[in-house]
């Protein structure tokens, strides 16, 4: 599935946090925006996830105006995985995945067995299944980020949307998480922060800087020197292994 | 199996009392006034046939009632405010109502409402300040829970400074004795007449609620996950409140204030039955209907010839009983749980 967002702009509160982003992600692709803090990642997500209304410009989905859509239909599109999941409320984690299917639901449908077949099919997909009953607020970050997107999966939208989903994971649940989605073949638009997993796991990348896209393309083209110090300040070398792999290393500023 | 211990509480409770009825007499004046079945001169009248049909009989019915909307109410407005600590007076409602019933005790306003017009002064003031709450919130942004709590809190410091303010210049010991024995909560008026809207209405909303329990978990999540989940909560927000808001203003007008059946059951089932709203909400129906049943059995006979206001009873027996089971099982009241 295809999400573009034309000239979008956001405010919080009285600061400009998005000034005119044109970004497209096309259908199946794995999609990464980069950028340091405050640059506006999460704003651009949240603005195309639609918990915040844009203040100019807009969002399309499938070449529709994401307004266009209601709720549920571009929660039938869309799965996220987001930073924060604090619940106030003590849920199995069975229950939690459940609620992925709520966007398929009237109000006075019951949940029928197709549901607990996609549940059950999703925790085993994170590997989470021995966790189904267990309460979500006694399980590590790790699983619970797994649990979260296994709720996604039982969404069974054609596209993910990742606002940095690996912050506070060991490096095992970075790459486990990055991997499955990756083997999903979903459209996945994904912020993230540690710029070799970007290299890794990205089909294209997007370049955010104080609220504007200053590049985007394939990840070879982007992640170089010049860039990285440019965006980020930082002096970075960039290196292939025997399979091909890139890596970027941070040389010690201190040599 | 709680519907069958609901209605056995409520047989079983309505043969205690300073009168001893057998339950054979109990269930022949039941069929007569139900289906005109026996002996209308034994059955149809007499003082055990008053007592059971006016008196004992609608008590018990309208108990269970009021504790079966109390408790749903009281699940409900958690997953509106999202947290674990309402309860359903918590929006304002309850300074509202001792604020209609406080003018109406001590100023007399409403008077022409008719006799209980008690009653009727605290349902206006309980439905009138959530109205309010709500609206309050909605001012100058969407309403959230924070939101809520706030103008909740705001609205009730208002109300009962007014009617402190009534309090203090009407000077009328008799009259702040009869404010005071109110809000304590009473099922003692109960009438047939009553009970004929209420029950319904209450039997209504509760499976209004029930059908709602998607919508409830989601509001567990809090609005933006459920955005990404397809439902825009602010909407169902308002609704649930109208909703809740009336049931409780019912309550009050029929039984004045009766604290923490709202609080406690939604817990105590949770900590059973886990918070998926499709269990907790009709067992914490069920629950707070038994309870309030049994808590007004002791309240008629704990003390011969006497009578203790049902509120104080819910509270001197529940908290004990919470912080039993807040100290034996391991349930979080939405807090981290220690690991």
């Amino acid at each position: 599935m295809k999400i573009e967002t034309k000239a979008l702009e956001a405010l919080l509160g009285e600061n400009h946090i998005l000034k005119g982003i044109d970004f497209e992600a096309g259908d199946g692709e794995f999609v990464g925006i980069i950028g340091p803090n405050g640059s506006g990642k999460s704003t651009l997500l949240r603005c195309i996830y639609r918990v915040l209304a844009p203040a100019g410009g807009a969002v399309f989905l499938e070449g529709k105006k994401l307004q266009d859509y209601s709720v549920r239909q571009s929660a039938q599109k869309m799965g996220v995985v987001a930073q924060h999941n604090y619940y106030n409320f003590d849920f199995q984690v069975r229950e939690v995945v459940l609620m992925g299917r709520a966007p398929h639901k009237r109000a006075l449908d019951r949940d029928n067995a197709e549901d607990y077949h996609i549940v059950k099919k999703a925790l085993e997909k994170v590997g989470m299944s021995e966790f189904a009953e267990r309460s979500f607020s006694t399980l590590s970050g790790g699983e619970q980020q797994r649990v979260i997107l296994a709720r996604a999966l039982a969404q069974q939208t054609p596209c993910l949307i990742l606002d940095e989903p690996t912050n506070h994971l060991d490096i095992q649940y970075q790459l486990q998480l990055m991997e499955l989605v990756k083997s999903l073949g979903k459209t996945v638009i994904s912020a993230v922060h540690d710029l070799n997993i970007a290299a890794m796991y990205c089909d294209k990348l997007w370049v955010m800087q104080n609220g504007t896209v200053i590049a985007a393309g394939f990840p070879e083209e982007i992640l170089t020197p010049t860039l990285i110090r440019r965006v980020y300040g930082v002096e970075a070398e960039l290196c292939r292994d025997s399979l091909g792999q890139m890596h970027i290393l941070y040389p010690c500023v201190r040599r | 199996m709680l519907t069958a211990a609901l209605l056995c509480s409520i047989v079983l409770a309505v043969r205690m009392g300073s009168t001893d009825i057998s339950g054979m007499d109990i269930l022949r004046i039941v069929m007569y006034k139900l289906f005109g079945v026996g002996d209308p001169e034994l059955y149809g009248s007499g003082a055990a046939a008053d007592i059971i049909w006016f008196i004992r009989l609608p008590r018990l019915v309208l108990g269970a009632a009021v504790g079966m909307a109390l408790a749903v109410c009281g699940a409900v407005m958690q997953a509106i405010v999202k947290n674990p600590l309402a309860d359903p007076y918590i929006l304002g409602i309850s300074s509202g109502a001792s604020l209609g019933a406080t003018l109406a005790i001590l100023l007399g306003i409403g008077a022409f409402l008719g006799s209980n017009f008690v009653g009727v002064m605290g349902f206006a003031g309980a439905f009138g300040v959530s109205l309010l709450v709500i609206l309050l919130s909605n001012i100058g942004g969407r309403t959230n829970s924070v939101r809520l709590l706030l103008a909740g809190m705001a609205l009730s410091s208002v109300c009962s400074s007014i009617s402190s303010l009534v309090v203090y210049f009407a000077n009328d010991k008799e009259g702040m004795m009869s404010v005071t024995y109110w809000l304590m909560g009473s099922l003692a008026g109960a009438k047939w007449e009553q009970i004929a809207f209420l029950l319904p209405f209450v039997l209504i909303c509760c499976l209004f609620f029930w059908s709602q329990s998607r919508t409830l978990n989601l509001m567990l999540l809090g609005d933006e996950v459920s955005i990404t989940l397809g439902t825009d909560l602010h909407r169902w927000r308002l609704i649930y409140l109208l909703i809740s808001s009336a049931m409780i203003g019912f309550v009050v007008y029929a039984a004045g204030m009766i604290g923490f059946v709202g609080l406690i059951i939604p817990h105590v089932v949770r900590m059973i039955f886990g918070t998926d709203h499709r269990k907790l909400l009709p067992v914490s129906g069920l629950l707070g209907g038994i309870l309030l049943v049994w808590a007004d059995v002791l309240c008629r006979t704990l003390i011969p010839r006497s009578e203790l206001p049902i509120g104080i009873l819910t509270s001197m027996l529940g908290a004990p009983c919470f912080v039993y089971l807040m100290a034996k099982r391991s349930y979080g009241f939405g807090g981290e749980k220690d690991r």
